[in-house]
């Protein structure tokens, strides 16, 4: 789109003055604006502070060809929209929003301004010029039941849950499928505190988990390291996703499954600016070089890492998929046939819980 | 020595219109110094919080739709602030309001009755009334305080918000995301200023703001709800009820915050959803003790609240300023203005120790 704007504006360089086009159209055209809008503070750690570092590979590549503005804490609804509309009115032509909740405005945004290309992310809705963008986080998360089975003795596992969406509930079942793969006893617990970013309810859940002998915890989709430090001091083995959490942890730490947008970004921007920019849903895992495992405990004992690795190395070549079946749900009921494996979309409509998970979904 | 400050007989009226320019000035000055320390150009910062909301038709319009839910809140509890009665808990009248409002078109998404708007306008506002009405039935019936009550009823109202996305009124085609359908057509407020998001909840803020001001002058009723909430005692010597004091007022600012819920999911919203409120509920207690409690200042209070918000939100657009810097902006200017007025009421007074 910015393309053919551009030749446009070439081609009528001569009639422009005639056309009192104003000039500051021309040096926006030259510096790409990039705005990122995210719900809770871009903080040291955590989701928005990995979409942040998506832009900063950006801006290390453009250089000064390219700024970002980074609008942090924007909650969802009336307020947002008026920021994405602002950031457009202000000469932005690409924007990446990253939460659910700005779907419906960046949508209406992205109608009534075609120049405009916007990513957003853990959406289901696309359109010409947006595109829905998540990670396949259930592929590191599966990695780390394995090694959370090893390490437990009390056979529970713990996971507090932002909300009980899809993309958590994958993330909860792999952990599960991966823990059961290596002691089919285990057990999981699940405490949903049903916000993006409540570092108290959050280190309430923890405890909660922790006084019911859970000795590992998921921190699953928590932009704060309430879970982990409480973890920590509780002696629990811990992990989370997007960015590691190790200082918050040292000793305790089973590690991350993180989160390196800047492939995908890159990606995005480069097609922006050739005008070939196609809104289409992009979820991203191991093999596109965004869902990484890392930081590992030293106390994952050698022969379980390489039993890790191995798998790993199924996850990244695509020959393995954790939801393959014969898997049972929750009730005891098949949910997935012996020798079938479920689809994105299955995977990404997902609302019911694999056994083990002893927690009930909220309906 | 001591210092002590003494409440002063009549507040100056000049001073009381010097105050908030004084106030401006200050956290203008302060602002200068923390955005140069940021390393931030203070001119753009400044020129984006408080001149641009008023430079274009947009972000004007975006002013007056922010305004419409604190103005019409803030007046329902001005009501009670002036009885003395505490109704801490708008923010959750306003969510069962949201909610009461989202039943119709959340369980009939292709209706398009006309009658569908008005009964989920008149939904919000009487769930918003219901809601506080627990408030004032504890404090009458068993002396519970309605500040604790009003508050701990919010976070029971944020959960029901919860349950009923997470469950029962989750859209059945929005991947378990908790959110309701959007609304059809018939539920949507009608836009006020063509080509803004504007609607006529700002004309309900306006008639509220109207019916307050005629309600606390001019009818004996606004002075029986002084008395009885100021001095119950003197208030049932002359056979006014306390009682009556507490329901009136939580019932009025429980109305207020329903409507205003009802407002939001059928205005800007368009469906129901979790971040239903920014936290107008908790602001509008802001808004009506800036206005000074009086129908006419809270109107003005809102409208400055409005403009601040916007141009914060301007500010972080255009200025590059972090949104912290934006917040301690907004919290200077209210600093400095409520100093102001409290050395406006009261006079300071320095008193030596009396030798023993």
């Amino acid at each position: 789109m910015t393309q053919t704007r551009r030749s446009f504006l070439k081609s009528t360089l001569a009639a422009s003055t005639a056309l009192a086009l104003p000039i500051p159209a021309f040096a926006q055209d030259a510096v790409l604006n990039v705005a990122l809008i995210v719900p809770s503070p871009a903080a040291d750690v955590g989701w928005s502070h990995t979409l942040e570092l998506g832009t900063k590979a950006l801006e290390a590549e453009y250089g000064d060809k390219i700024k970002v503005t980074l609008l942090e804490n924007i909650a969802e609804g009336p307020d947002g929209d008026r920021i994405m509309n602002k950031t457009v009115a202000d000469g932005n032509t690409f924007l990446i929003l990253g939460s659910f909740g700005y779907m419906n405005g960046g949508l209406k945004l992205a109608k009534a301004h075609p120049e405009v290309s916007i990513l957003h992310a853990s959406g289901y809705q696309t359109a010409p010029n947006f595109s829905p963008f998540g990670a396949r986080y259930y592929q590191g998360t599966y990695l780390m039941g394995m090694a959370a089975a090893s390490l437990s003795k009390s056979k529970k596992l713990g996971c507090v849950g932002a909300f009980a969406i899809p993309e958590l509930i994958t993330s909860i079942n792999a952990f599960t499928l991966g823990a059961q793969s290596v002691d089919p006893a285990i057990e999981v617990s699940v405490v949903w505190v049903n916000s993006w970013f409540d570092p108290a309810s959050e280190q309430e859940a923890a405890k909660a988990l922790l006084s019911q002998g859970c000795d590992v915890v998921f921190s699953n989709a928590q932009d704060t390291p309430s879970v982990v430090a409480a973890c920590e001091e509780a002696g629990a083995f811990v992990f989370n996703l997007n960015s590691s959490m190790k200082t918050y942890a040292p000793k305790k730490y089973l590690g991350v499954v993180g989160t390196d947008w800047a492939p995908y970004f890159k990606a995005s921007v480069a097609a922006h600016l050739a005008g070939t920019f196609a809104g289409a849903s992009a979820w991203l895992g191991m093999a596109d070089n965004c869902v990484f495992v890392a930081d590992w405990n030293p106390d994952i004992a050698p022969d379980m890492v390489a039993k890790i690795e191995a798998v790993h190395a199924t996850l990244l070549d695509g020959s393995f998929s954790p939801f393959t079946g014969p898997l049972t749900n929750q009730d005891g009921a098949e949910a997935v046939a012996a020798g079938v494996t479920l689809g994105d979309d299955a995977i990404l409509s997902m609302d019911w819980h694999v056994k083990g998970v002893t927690t009930p979904l909220p309906k | 020595m001591k210092i002590s400050f003494i409440r002063r007989e009549r507040a100056s009226r000049t001073a009381m219109l010097v105050a908030p320019v004084a106030a401006f000035a200050c956290a203008i000055v302060a602002s200068v110094v923390l955005f140069t320390l940021l390393g931030k150009a203070p001119g753009q910062a400044l020129y984006s919080l408080l001149l641009e909301p008023f430079l274009t038709w947009y972000n004007f319009s975006e002013v007056l739709l922010k305004m419409a839910p604190l103005l019409l809140i803030a007046q329902g509890l001005a009501i009670g602030f002036r009885a003395n009665v505490f109704n801490i808990g708008a923010e959750g009248q306003l969510i069962i309001g949201a909610i009461a409002a989202s039943a119709l078109p959340v369980w009939y998404p292709q209706g398009d009755s006309a009658f569908m708007l008005p009964a989920m306008l008149l939904m919000g506002a009487g769930a918003g009334m219901a809601w506080a009405g627990i408030a004032a039935l504890f404090r009458t019936r068993f002396n519970a305080n309605e500040i604790l009550v009003t508050l701990m009823l919010s976070l029971i109202a944020a959960q029901v918000l919860n349950y009923l996305l997470l469950g029962p009124w989750k859209d059945p085609h929005g991947f378990n995301f908790p959110q309701s359908v959007m609304f059809p057509d018939a539920a949507l407020l009608p836009i006020l200023l063509p080509g803004t998001r504007v609607n006529i909840s700002l004309l309900f803020a306006l008639i509220a703001s109207v019916l307050a001001s005629i309600l606390m002058r001019h009818r004996f009723a606004g002075f029986q709800l002084l008395v009885g909430g100021l001095a119950p005692r003197a208030a049932r010597y002359a056979g006014f009820s306390e009682a009556r004091a507490i329901w009136v007022s939580l019932l009025l600012g429980g109305l207020a915050a329903g409507l205003a819920g009802a407002a939001e999911v059928a205005g800007p919203l368009g469906q129901l959803q979790r971040s239903v409120s920014t936290g107008y509920g908790y602001s509008a207690i802001i808004v009506a003790y800036l206005g000074g409690l009086n129908p006419w200042g809270i109107v003005i209070s809102a409208f400055v609240m409005s403009v601040i918000y916007i141009g914060g939100d301007n500010a972080m657009v255009s200025a590059d300023l972090p949104i912290a810097a934006v917040w301690v902006f907004q919290g200077l200017l209210l600093c400095f203005y409520l100093a102001g007025l409290t050395f406006i009421r009261h006079r300071v007074s320095f008193i030596r120790k009396a030798k023993p």
